[in-house]
């Protein structure tokens, strides 16, 4: 088996690894051009207000200062839905309305753009921005969904009556839900909370822009989803999407924060207006105020059935969720999270639906999980309330419940491949779960130990929900190297590496003879691009095919040039050689010269080029061991170990995927104990808008963390691949929040898991310190 | 009013004539074009802009300029010499300890710090230096692999 790939499987180093390491990779925020202006972004101090005059006399008056943009100075520029769903890019008719734009008459939330500027640096844009004199009509304004819902709730938007954003149903239901929750042997429920978390990449937004002499409008943007950018930016400046040019350099994660656009319009606009280059970079207020946070939910209603033998026959699921000021991405994370909430349990009767609610606070949108984060906090946490209620054991109970593949998995697609059950035992295995649950609990004094465990399912890609075609072009050199040309996002997901293996695998070369080609949309054919823990997938699916369709020409010329039949030909290693006899052969090199440097009216340079569009996925599962403790005098919760069992299909690179679910490790942490987003209930304004109020974890934080890949090919994946991006973090606090009841018999319903929270149900079972006299 | 500033960047000698009120990552990244330094926070939360002065790690978005003057100050562009990488720059790619790359210079330059004061580090020491530098895609897990896989072929090749 170990022979079976020469390059796919392989620890191999990142292609951009020397760039980023030396500091010669370059971000947004590190490119520059002749008479480039800097821009700044003015926000409203106000959670819901009209904005009836910017005075920008003043700043208009500070040399160094060459344009404004305020609500008065649109003209024809149209508006626009920041998380591109105003393009037909979901199944089934969605639409998000598009209602922002590049300043706004109206501010919908804390820190909306009303205005902006331009200046010839730094310090005179943002002395600028001091100078505009802006009147405000201060708005009533509505924070949380179910106020917003309430009669005589002010209203946020005019397309929005009543506030309801979207009314979204589970796509999928089956069965008669309320019988089997009446017939069932056992009801457990509950009422839920998540919170926004914010994205935190740690390079923030950014965006350069400027007009060619053609007329042509060029942009740098982090955009992880860059052709859609495209056509958006057309929209908004009634361009035709040939006069738009994107381009990608590095960029300093995503997360999901990316695949909207964020500070392209404005600085788009400015370029316009001035005729000059203009960069606009977020200072890291202007991130967590002005873009997308994971959408939180109000509240998530959840009723499981059960039979005596832990059979799984109902699940009933309502959200609330919040959208913030405008639609953007946030209304799918709740048709993502239901979906997915039905995916790796066995379950014949399934029902749920959905409000998302507008409301005057910073918008919500997609962040790894997209929902599924949210329903596995409550699903994986009533599951486990189950096992002990019936006297069955967390991992038998989801054992007996777990799909199988043929069955339908979680989009109505048939399951292609899982291996839950095996991430769940090698996981405990590794964890040593059976000892450490069936220890006796002695009286540990006030820090309690815990341990508990989740499992998940994850889509790789969203077929059929979204739209999923990907591109690529290979293009093999006279050396036997390879132009592979692709756009993924250079977010950070070692995307480069993992083609490069695929694409090398297939023309039997090695990876690093492959050179990606990408980050500018005239060169490349389209792209969706990375999201939903697609790429590997679905781009990685166009790369194979491209290659496979260019090493048909390689095969071919090269029984020509040996006199040998084709079928008798294999690439590997950099040869094509006689599979009987491996000594007879040329090098990739050889034969592609031959081609390429031929007089005979039939010169060739062997290519491919491949459109993929799968309208399957193939779900990722994942089975998470936490080990905790409770200090139950603070409240505060530390986990010191964490095992995670992930079964993604073939790992093209293991340092890849571990690399995935070590960082969602870190983003699921602070999700289930400290990042707080945190919204002032009396004034709108977020007061958690940079690292010091809102807690990401660091080193000292981290638990020890393990990995097991399990490594079994899914039989549609490039060489087996399935998605990682996202599973990493999805599972982390449904198990931190079994491994908490383990620990102190209490069920903490809401994220984070503040030590407030905690102190809380500890009091509420009268086992506070200070109450237990 | 603009003042004359003699600085000394990566065994470089420069002279300056800047605001008195420059912070260093401005100098660094706008009038010397040192880009590897990053931005992120502006408060010294994250310490993404970290670089060496006089050997030490220094927070570059919350320093002046004025301030080290005269010092040596080291930015992760001064670590390798063409394609002769640093063996923590070589470790970060081995163990894929870079992911989006962009915290990757701060948390170099701390490491480096670490490991010429403290050459045989346990995990928790690496931890322990590397807490102020906040990273959103790897888990630091193989980051602190990294450092201490630098300062073993560190010590191996001071052996030799």
């Amino acid at each position: 088996m170990n022979e079976e790939f020469s390059v796919v499987g392989k620890r191999i180093r990142q292609p951009d690894g020397p760039a980023k390491a030396t500091g010669e990779a370059k971000f947004v925020g590190d490119l520059r051009m002749p008479g480039m202006l800097i821009a700044k972004v003015l926000r409203s101090p106000h959670p819901h207000a009209r904005v009836v005059r910017v005075d920008s006399a003043k700043a208009m008056a500070l040399p160094g200062v060459a344009a404004v943009i305020t609500p008065d100075d649109l003209g024809d520029w149209n508006g626009f839905d920041r998380g591109m769903k105003d393009l037909p890019l979901v199944a089934g008719g969605y639409r998000i309305p598009p209602e922002e734009h590049v300043v706004n008459r109206t501010a919908r939330h804390y820190g909306d753009a009303v205005a902006a500027v331009a200046a010839v640096n730094e310090h005179i844009a943002e002395e600028a921005l001091s100078l505009l004199e802006v009147e405000y009509e201060v708005l009533p304004f509505v924070l949380n969904a179910e106020e917003a819902l309430g009669s005589g709730a002010p209203q946020v938007s005019e397309t929005a009556p009543g506030n309801i954003g979207k009314h979204l149903s589970y796509p999928y239901p089956e069965g008669d839900v309320d019988k089997a929750l009446a017939e069932a042997d056992l009801v457990v429920e509950g009422v839920f909370q998540t919170t926004k978390q914010d994205h935190c990449t740690q390079e923030t937004a950014a965006c350069l822009a400027y007009v060619d002499a053609a007329g042509r409008l060029n942009v740098w943007s982090q955009c992880q989803l860059p052709h859609l950018a495209r056509r958006e930016l057309a929209n908004i400046f009634n361009l035709p999407v040939k006069k738009v040019k994107i381009m990608t350099p590095f960029v300093g994660g995503s997360f999901g924060q990316r695949g909207s656009v964020c500070a392209e319009p404005v600085a788009a606009a400015l370029a316009l207006k001035t005729n000059k280059p203009v960069r606009l970079v977020f200072s890291r207020e202007d991130n967590f105020l002005g873009l997308e946070s994971r959408t939180g939910f109000d509240k998530i209603n959840v009723r499981m059935g059960f039979m005596k033998d832990g059979t799984l026959t109902a699940i009933k699921t309502y959200m609330l969720g919040h959208l913030g000021g405008y639609m953007g991405c946030g209304p799918m994370s709740s048709v993502i999270g239901m979906t997915l909430s039905m995916g790796h349990y066995r379950c014949p009767n399934r029902y749920g639906d959905s409000d998302m609610v507008m409301t005057n606070i910073p918008v919500s949108g997609a962040m790894r999980g997209f929902g599924n984060d949210a329903m596995m906090f409550c699903i994986e946490q009533l599951v486990d309330e189950a096992s002990e209620k019936l006297g069955i054991d967390p991992i038998t109970i989801r054992r007996k419940n777990t799909k199988e593949p043929g069955e339908t998995a979680a989009m109505g697609l048939m399951l292609e491949s899982s291996y839950l059950e095996e991430c769940m035992l090698s996981g405990a295995e590794k964890f040593g779960w059976n000892e450490l649950r069936s220890r006796p609990k002695k009286d540990e004094g006030r820090i309690k130990r815990g341990y508990g465990m989740a499992t998940m399912s994850h889509c790789t890609g969203a077929a059929p929900l979204y739209l999923e075609h990907s591109n690529a072009m290979v293009k093999v050199n006279e050396d036997g190297s390879v132009d592979l040309t692709v756009y993924p996002a250079p977010v950070g997901t070692h995307i480069w590496g993992a083609l490069s293996q695929i694409c090398a695998e297939e023309l039997g070369i090695r990876a690093e003879d492959v050179n990606i080609v990408t980050g500018d949309t005239d060169v490349t054919l389209f792209e969706y691009g990375s999201d939903a823990s697609r790429s590997t997938y679905a781009i990685g699916g166009a790369t194979l095919r491209a290659a496979r369709q260019a090493k048909e020409q390689l095969l071919a010329h090269a029984a020509a040039m040996l006199e040998v039949p084709v079928e008798d030909l294999l690439a590997r290693n950099g040869r094509v050689f006689l599979k009987s006899d491996p000594d007879k052969g040329l090098s990739v090199g050889e034969v592609c010269y031959d081609a390429i440097y031929s007089f005979g009216g039939e010169a060739t340079n062997f290519s491919g080029k491949q459109s993929f569009e799968p309208t399957w996925n193939s779900p990722t599962f994942g089975a998470y061991f936490a080990e905790v403790e409770v200090d139950t005098e603070t409240g505060r919760v530390r986990v010191p170990r964490f095992v995670t069992a992930i079964d993604c299909g073939k790992a093209i690179n293991p340092m890849a995927v571990e690399g995935q679910l070590e960082g969602g490790l870190q983003q699921g942490l602070g999700y289930a104990l400290t990042e707080n987003f945190v919204v002032n209930e009396t004034t709108g304004k977020v007061e958690t808008a940079n690292y010091d109020s809102y807690k990401v974890p660091g080193t000292l934080d981290m638990p020890h963390s393990e990995v097991i890949i399990v490594d079994r090919p899914d039989p549609k994946g490039p060489f087996g691949a399935k998605g990682v991006g996202e599973p990493g973090m999805v599972g982390i606090p449904p198990a931190i929040a079994n491994a908490i009841y383990d620990a102190i018999g209490v069920r903490v319903r809401g994220l984070p898991m503040t030590p407030e929270r905690i102190l809380a149900a500890l009091a509420e079972k009268g086992e506070a310190k200070g109450e237990t006299q | 009013m603009k003042t004359l500033a003699k600085f000394n960047v990566n065994g470089e000698p420069y002279e300056l004539i800047i605001e008195p009120n420059l912070l260093l990552i401005e100098v660094l990244r706008d009038e010397l074009g040192l880009t590897g330094t990053k931005h992120s926070c502006g408060v010294g939360n994250c310490g993404a802009c970290t670089v060496l002065v006089d050997g030490e790690p220094v927070l570059a978005c919350l320093s002046l300029a004025m301030a080290v003057r005269d010092k040596e100050v080291t930015t992760i562009e001064g670590l390798s010499d063409g394609p002769h990488l640093h063996p923590l720059q070589e470790a970060f790619i081995d163990r894929g300890a870079i992911q989006c790359g962009y915290c990757t210079p701060g948390m170099i330059l701390t490491a480096k710090a670490l490991l010429d004061r403290n050459p045989e580090p346990t995990e928790r020491d690496v931890r322990e230096a590397l807490a102020g530098n906040i990273c959103r895609c790897t888990g630091y897990v193989k980051i602190v692999e990294a450092v201490l896989a630098a300062a073993e072929a560190m010590q191996k090749g001071a052996a030799r």
